[in-house]
């Protein structure tokens, strides 16, 4: 069975702001242990609600592994919730 | 013969997202698209698969397998535990789609929904519309997004027509080639016909949709299913409406596969707690009480046992269910592996109950209510027993595939 290591390791996040269905764009982000990502497609956004909090969900990719980055909409900070990278 | 099908024009589409759960993943897990994969309620090799991508299905993967077994089928698998809150999402996309195109839209379940043109003045071509829903779902939601889309008379036809071609496809069934779309198909092929009715059908010589089709009404009501469901079927083959209708909600229920079989009574006890407690908030939140419990185990030797009761006067709190249910399941046989529990005799919350203990009920009706606004503030479960305090890591909030009353 592969394996998928689940996080909540706030990280730093470079986003662009525009128009379209998916207003909210990460473009790159940094980790705690310094390494950064590129990501190369937003596979899927979806708001994942916590009581009255509204969490954004981007499942991204950087072409090696997939990411799960959440953007508390509330505090304003986005944390790597999630890194899959097992499919070799 | 032909004067026997209903000639109008197709104004009925049922879309149908492929392998949904397991295309949503890829969707969102771009490194899995290609890729065979199975998704899972729970990250275990005896768990059931829930859906199997396409890539998993042409290796044989089949849904209801279980995960070793699809393993050796198809190396390389990869499981994935479902994710409620993503097809919730893809699910109102879908929802949201569809209704821009007619009022009448009815979600049959997570993953797909019928829209009737009935009624609708200045219609385009059904099949330039089937194309442009195929399209805005990748446009909205992803490009590995896709869907078939069928198109009948009733809705049966165009259930049938959205799965000749899978994955991807667009057909219409019309009374033009209803003969020939039937002929190309099994009887179990056909929605509403498994194993038991298909052994009523050949009990009086009919093996092919066609003969099914060809069979007269009085064979099919009076031998073959004894009761008006021949006449139904009379008329949903010959493309007339007859499923256009909305069934009243008889219970509300959850089961739970016990994640080990050396639990404790006490253990086990927990997790019917934890079930109550999740069929407490789906009663309240669809704004019903109920009048009777039924709690049911199934063994490890496959036995089933059940109990239930029926009360006088209705409840609806968490504590009320979970109490009937306890005093039930102590009858429960030993080496348990699946347990569940129904709520039945609903009816609406609002109905003025008129009773000897109108202030006890009033003031537990008003302790649930504050209960329930909490969470929903604060989020599921940030109230809820000290009981069920360990039992949430295991006992989690999964899609109830059939309904789609609590997305």
């Amino acid at each position: 069975m592969n394996d998928e290591l689940y996080l909540n390791e706030r990280i730093d996040v470079i986003a662009t702001f525009g128009e379209g269905l998916n207003p909210c764009r990460p473009r790159r982000f940094r980790r705690g242990n310094g390494r950064e990502i590129t990501i190369s497609e937003i596979g899927l956004r979806h708001p994942s609600v916590k009581g009255k909090r509204t969490l954004h969900i981007f499942d991204v990719t950087d072409g090696a592994a997939d990411y799960r980055l959440e953007f508390d909409s509330e505090r304003l900070t986005w944390h790597l919730a999630f890194e899959g990278d097992h499919y070799a | 013969m032909l004067e026997m099908y209903n000639t109008e024009t197709p104004l009925v589409m049922h879309v149908d997202l492929n392998s949904a759960f397991a295309t949503i993943e890829q969707q969102a897990r771009p490194m899995l698209r290609g890729r065979p994969v199975a998704v899972l309620n729970r990250r275990t090799e005896h768990t059931a698969i829930v859906t199997a991508s396409y890539e998993a299905k042409a290796m044989g993967v089949k849904v209801g397998m279980k995960f070793k077994e699809a393993a050796y089928l198809a190396p390389g698998l990869i499981a994935i535990e479902s994710d409620p809150a993503k097809y919730r999402f893809v699910y109102k996309k879908l929802t949201s789609i569809l209704n821009d195109y007619s009022p009448h839209v009815v979600m049959k379940s997570i993953d797909e929904g019928v829209i009737d043109f009935h009624g609708l003045v200045n219609q385009r071509p059904m099949i330039e519309i089937g194309h442009e829903i195929k399209q805005r779902l990748k446009n909205e939601v992803g490009r590995a997004m896709r869907c078939n889309v069928g198109i009948g008379t009733n809705r049966f036809l165009a259930k049938t027509a959205a799965g000749l071609h899978k994955p991807d496809g667009l057909d219409e069934i019309n009374h033009t080639n209803l003969r020939t779309t039937l002929a190309s198909l099994k009887l179990t092929d056909l929605t509403g016909i498994a194993d038991h009715n298909q052994s009523r059908l050949n009990g009086v010589g009919i093996y092919t949709p066609l003969q099914f089709l060809d069979s007269d009404q009085v064979t099919l009501q009076k031998i073959v299913f004894k009761s008006i469901v021949g006449l139904q079927w009379h008329q949903r083959l010959r493309g007339y409406e007859v499923d256009d209708r909305v069934f009243d909600m008889k219970r509300i229920g959850r089961q739970y596969v016990l994640e080990r079989r050396d639990l404790t009574r006490i253990q086990i006890m927990q997790r019917l707690h934890h079930l109550c407690e999740s069929v407490g908030s789906r009663l309240r939140s669809q704004n019903k009480v109920a009048r009777g419990v039924y709690v049911y185990a199934k063994t490890a030797e496959r036995h089933y046992w059940h109990a239930s009761r029926l009360c006088q006067l209705p409840f609806y709190s968490d504590k009320a269910i979970y109490g009937l249910a306890e005093q039930l399941f102590w009858q429960a046989p030993s080496a348990i592996r699946e347990i569940g529990i129904h709520c039945y005799g609903l009816s609406d919350d609002d109905e003025p109950q008129m009773s000897l203990f109108g202030d006890a009920l009033a003031r537990e009706h008003q302790l649930v209510d504050a209960l329930d606004t909490i969470n929903q503030r604060y989020g599921d479960r940030t109230l809820h027993s000290a009981d069920t305090l360990d039992v949430s890591n295991f006992i989690r909030q999964k899609i109830p595939f059939g309904s789609t009353r609590y997305l």
